[in-house]
């Protein structure tokens, strides 16, 4: 009578499991299906055109496209080294109470709410970029054409920096573990080599961490592509392509929210719907890319059983 | 077992005996808790020297202080003298040319995961600056031949090192350590995660090393000791309670204690 129990166990653990993959599934389908009109009417155009223009119904995600990637990459350029730089003095150099406040205060990044973020973009960040980080970098690449054209402070570098911060505690938090997790007797084998504590560092810490940075540079990049109301208010929301940094800009999710609520036609509709569906796109291929860079590099050195 | 007891020098009969390192009053702790009492031992040239005792009597923490590694441990801090060709090591301020000079092993094999056999050889050498690629290789295979694994891996040297076997791993650890060229070797029971052939296999390595090395070695295992050391110091609750040549030791120990625990009385 006992192993009965064991046989419902089993059923219903596999029934909650299965709900996982039925659930993404019912999600693509869904966007598929209410998208098809536009599918159908733009086809493969849809992704390489840049037209927006909702009035005349003429529709291209290449904008879009371009701005959550680009924002996304800016956001991982400043976020990965600081978060890294972070992990690797809370996991190695700190001895002192001090890392255990800023841990805490790391993570109390994570959970301010991101229209918050976005406010004080708003108010704080952007004027500053505008007033000083823009003036500096253009003084001095002023000759590369990213950091050309007007000052602005609803703008790509903006939406970068917001973001670069709220992917912050993501890559701090995943890679302070990864760290954590390198056994000690490979840093004392380091030392016993003579090793410097940076030395130590390079050859017994991030070796054996890296595919774990990479899991966590993904993660935060994931977080970075989704990410909607902070970049929404801080991006500038304009559907153009512009090669400076400096420029207003839109992303896929930014689109979608805004322009959601006032879609009127039904082609309209499918066409942000669609846009849905290439971020899940976009996030699923990062994704995929992420797992087979971490197995690369863990089936590399492969351990004796 | 006797056999192998004879073979360890009588220290009046050795003329050829000079001091290499040697320990005076070493105090040791972990935060309050006091882990070393006044150790004061010394380790002759060229020789080696065993450091038995039962679990947690300071065995490892005493070798440990030899090439300062006790303090990177948080809250471990110690006291007393340790000379290394009569200089004070505990003043020195620059502590990686101390290990470099001091060289150490570990319980487990510690080979870096990420590297290959030859990086993991080379890592050491790389540190202390620029090398050309034909001394490098060169350096490796010596080293590796000095630790009796050449033979073994010479075709694996691109391979990571983790894919050999667990006394092929401590063999390299051993490499890695020799391609540094230090001068003392500790090792920190080498052989506890090992099988009986390949701890034969270390054992027989340590009997070659000791002709260009002085060798420290901390064993829980009696018999180990008594088969590769020359000399060998009691450790008890931190306190060392006899130091003498081996066979002294094992056959005719001056203090109960000692008497007590090679005969398997306790520990």
């Amino acid at each position: 009578m006992r192993s009965a129990g064991d046989a419902w166990f089993k059923r219903i653990a596999f029934a909650f499991a299965a709900s996982i993959p039925v659930l993404l599934l019912a999600i693509i389908v869904l966007l598929v299906k209410q998208s098809w009109l536009s599918i159908h009417t733009f086809g493969a155009g849809f992704i390489i055109s840049s037209v927006w223009d909702p009035l005349a119904d003429e529709y291209g995600a290449l904008p879009f496209i371009y701005g959550t990637l680009v924002s996304s990459i800016i956001a991982l350029i400043i976020a990965v080294p600081l978060g890294l730089g972070c992990a690797l003095y809370l996991s190695e150099v700190s001895r002192s109470k001090t890392k255990e406040y800023i841990a805490v205060m790391v993570e109390l990044l994570a959970a301010i709410p991101s229209v918050v973020y976005g406010l004080w973009g708003i108010f704080v960040l952007g004027p500053w970029i505008a007033n000083v980080v823009q003036p500096f970098l253009r003084s001095i690449f002023g000759f590369l054409p990213i950091f050309q054209g007007p000052y602005s402070g609803l703008s790509m570098l903006s939406a970068g920096v917001i973001l670069a911060i709220m992917v912050l505690p993501t890559i701090t938090a995943i890679s302070r573990e990864v760290f954590n997790s390198v056994p000690n007797y490979l840093r004392e084998s380091a030392l016993a080599l003579g090793a410097t504590k940076w030395e130590t560092v390079k050859i017994a810490v991030l070796g054996p961490a890296r595919s774990g940075i990479v899991g966590a540079v993904i993660l935060g990049l994931g977080r970075a592509l989704g990410e909607t109301m902070a970049v929404t208010m801080v991006i500038g929301n304009r559907p153009e392509i512009s090669s400076s940094v400096f420029a207003p800009a839109y992303t896929l999710a930014s689109v979608i929210a805004n322009e959601f609520a006032e879609a009127v036609s039904d082609i309209n509709l499918a066409v942000l719907i669609e846009l849905g569906l290439v971020l899940l796109f976009i996030t699923v291929v990062v994704n995929g890319i992420a797992r087979l860079m971490v197995w690369r590099l863990t089936s590399k050195v492969k351990a004796r059983p | 077992m006797d056999d192998t007891l004879l073979k360890a020098p009588d220290p009046v009969s050795c003329s050829d005996l000079s001091e290499r390192m040697s320990a005076h009053k070493v105090n040791a702790w972990f935060y309050e808790k006091q882990a070393l009492h006044g150790i004061s031992m010394k380790i002759y040239d060229k020789k080696v020297s065993a450091i038995i005792g039962p679990s947690g009597c300071g065995k490892s923490t005493f070798i440990r202080c030899l090439n300062r590694m006790h303090e990177t441990v948080p809250g471990a801090t110690m006291k007393g003298s340790i000379f290394l060709d009569g200089k004070d090591i505990l003043s020195k301020k620059d502590v990686a040319s101390l290990r470099r000079v001091v060289g150490m092993v570990f319980q487990k094999p510690t080979p870096f995961p990420t590297m290959t056999v030859y990086d993991n050889v080379a890592a050491g050498i790389k540190l202390f600056g620029r090398i050309s690629e034909q001394k490098l290789d060169r350096v490796v295979e010596q080293s590796l031949r000095r630790a009796a694994l050449w033979e073994e891996v010479k075709d694996l040297l691109d391979k990571p090192g983790m894919g050999l076997s667990g006394g092929q791993q401590q063999r390299l650890c051993i490499a890695r350590a020799l391609a540094i060229e230090p001068e003392v070797i500790l090792l920190d029971e080498p052989c506890s995660a090992l099988d009986p052939i390949s701890t034969a296999k270390i054992e027989e390595l340590i009997h070659e090393l000791k002709r260009n090395y002085t060798i420290v070695i901390v064993t829980h295992n009696m018999q180990q000791a008594a088969r590769v050391a020359d000399y060998t110091g009691f450790f008890l609750l931190g306190e060392m309670i006899e130091f003498d040549v081996t066979s002294k030791i094992f056959t005719n120990p001056r203090d109960k204690r000692t008497e007590d625990y090679i005969t398997g009385r306790f520990g």
